[in-house]
């Protein structure tokens, strides 16, 4: 496939509850390999996005293509869960691990659907948990035992291993502190490059989206309000609003720094 | 950071959880050789009348003294224990998986079952305890067997209560989503993730339902509802010893003491654990 075919294309999402519109006319699309960032403030629609697509709320859309699974669906978005080929990391993770499972047995969960032995299963896990530069005595840690960063790149682990073709990121770093915020940043970088799969990170982080993203798609109630590649977003961001975050995160001092680690 | 602090090789504080478990067993345990020990020990036998040396107060040879048969009281403790713990268990723990299974059936499968599920467990609540337990034994007549049917059917409800709204909280939480995500099946995210989580809360209910078990049990037998006479059951020595309370207290003071202590440890031991619970969550 050659890289600039997108590997998920959205149309015209929209996502009602009652007569209030959560979610109105929303497109966007991730190419193989690349990385969209969602923003917004807190009930823009962001984590709504990600549900809607997962098929976990009921939602329309023009036309959703995934083609890694042979998804083509036009009108409503199945509700059956979780697009095939795809994994969620989500915000928590701590609240994302069965606190009475091992994170070995929480990671060997994503290859439920693959027949395959205990023993190739274990082997998988553990290559999964190098990946992301847990050492092999976490296989049998509890999350109760583990630090939130630990516990967050066991979760990236359990994502990775299944070999998606697009993971979703429901703001996965916006739980833990900025040393380990930045580290776990690089390790996702690092591992989208080499394995190509497609990242869709919902961040309030613009400084992360900046060093990182290809494209920046921000909401605000609902509404698109720039859907931009992402240095185009920086340097001319497409609405006044967009304009506003870019000048808040300035003036704190965000966006700058994580320009600079990249 | 505590990302560095624990790194390879790192040895893992111990839980309080793993702390409890362990305290809970050498008790057990001891309890349980004590118990074997005394059997094993006594030169009696729970049924062994003696009617030249009845009701004779606790001396040398009878640390416990002797009943209105002259049996020892002592052995018929020891023997009695199987009875009122061992009824009691069954009993609860029946109510315990029974409860189990109810509520988290009702929680995971669809609002109408869970409806009709709850109303059921509903018009069980309605019946009290030892009222339905003695309308049962007036039905069927007053046995060991009928006293643990009836109890065991109005045991089981606070544990459906409890493991459906536990079963329904727990089904929102992300890592089951995650699960329905990896494509789990129902049953497997039940036993896996619901299950497990829901069991810490269920057992130190069952702890109080268990001591609450042993107070039915011997006020049944102690009314003639349950275990019968000549049976060593706590309850049922009590029923003896009632027309002696004025001129020999014994026959009552020690069945009654062994009933108290019991229900006591049990409840204790349902506490600490409720506390370590929470502290490790």
């Amino acid at each position: 496939m050659p890289p600039n075919d997108p590997v998920f294309q959205l149309e015209g999402l929209t996502v009602r509850a009652g007569d209030k519109v959560l979610l109105q006319d929303v497109s966007c699309d991730i190419q193989q390999g690349g990385m969209l960032c969602v923003i917004g403030e807190s009930g823009a629609g962001k984590s709504t996005l990600l549900k809607a697509v997962q098929g976990f709320l009921p939602a329309t859309c023009r036309r959703l293509v995934f083609t890694p699974s042979g998804t083509d669906i036009t009108g409503a978005v199945p509700t059956h869960p979780g697009l095939p080929q795809t994994r969620w990391v989500m915000q928590d993770p701590l609240a994302a691990l069965n606190p009475r499972l091992t994170l070995g047995a929480s990671i060997q969960e994503s290859l439920y659907r693959q027949n395959l032995t205990v023993q190739e299963r274990k082997s998988a896990v553990l290559a999964a948990l190098e990946d992301v530069q847990l050492g092999s005595e976490f296989y049998s840690r509890f999350p109760g035992q583990v630090s939130l960063g630990q516990a967050q790149r066991a979760c990236l682990a359990r994502a990775l291993i299944a070999r998606p073709k697009l993971i979703f990121f429901d703001e996965p770093l916006s739980a833990l502190d900025a040393l380990v915020q930045k580290k776990i940043a690089r390790q996702m970088e690092v591992l989208r490059r080499k394995t190509q799969t497609a990242y869709l990170v919902v961040t309030h982080d613009l400084g992360f989206a900046a060093a990182y993203a290809d494209k920046v798609l921000v909401l605000r109630m609902g509404q698109v309000e720039a859907y931009q590649p992402c240095d185009e977003f920086i340097a001319a961001p497409a609405s006044p609003y967009a304009e506003n975050l870019i000048e808040a995160a300035r003036s704190l001092g965000t966006l700058s720094h994580a320009s600079e680690a990249a | 950071m505590s990302e560095v602090l624990l790194q390879k090789g790192a040895k893992l504080p111990d839980s309080p959880l793993s702390r409890f478990k362990r305290r809970t067993g050498l008790v057990l345990a001891v309890l349980a050789l004590g118990l074997c020990i005394g059997l094993w020990l006594t030169p009696y036998q729970p049924a062994q009348a003696d009617f030249l040396n009845r009701l004779a107060p606790p001396e040398p040879a009878h640390w416990f003294g002797t009943d209105h048969l002259g049996r020892d009281i002592g052995t018929r403790l020891l023997y009695g224990a199987f009875w009122s713990l061992g009824l009691a268990l069954v009993v609860s723990l029946a109510g315990l998986i029974a409860g189990t299974l109810v509520g988290l059936l009702a929680a995971r499968s669809g609002s109408f079952p869970d409806a009709l599920l709850m109303r059921v467990t509903d018009s069980f609540f309605a019946f009290p305890e030892l009222i339905a337990a003695v309308a049962f034994a007036g039905l069927f007549g007053p046995s060991t067997v009928n006293l643990v049917v009836a109890l065991s059917l109005v045991s089981w409800m606070k544990f459906a209560r409890l493991a459906r709204s536990l079963g329904l909280t727990i089904g929102e939480r992300d890592f089951v989503i995650q699960a329905r995500l990896n494509g789990l099946t129902d049953w497997l995210i039940l036993w896996r993730h619901i299950l497990p989580n829901v069991l810490p809360s269920l057992l130190v209910l069952w702890t109080s339902s268990w001591s609450r078990t042993i107070l039915a049990v011997s006020g049944l037998s102690f009314l003639g509802f349950g275990v019968q006479p000549p049976t060593a059951e706590w309850g049922a020595m009590l029923l003896d010893g009632k027309p002696y309370m004025q001129t020999a207290p014994h026959i009552m003071i020690f069945p009654g003491l062994a009933v108290l202590v019991s229900v006591l440890a049990i409840n204790l031991a349902g506490d600490r654990l409720r506390d370590v619970l929470a502290q490790t969550r």
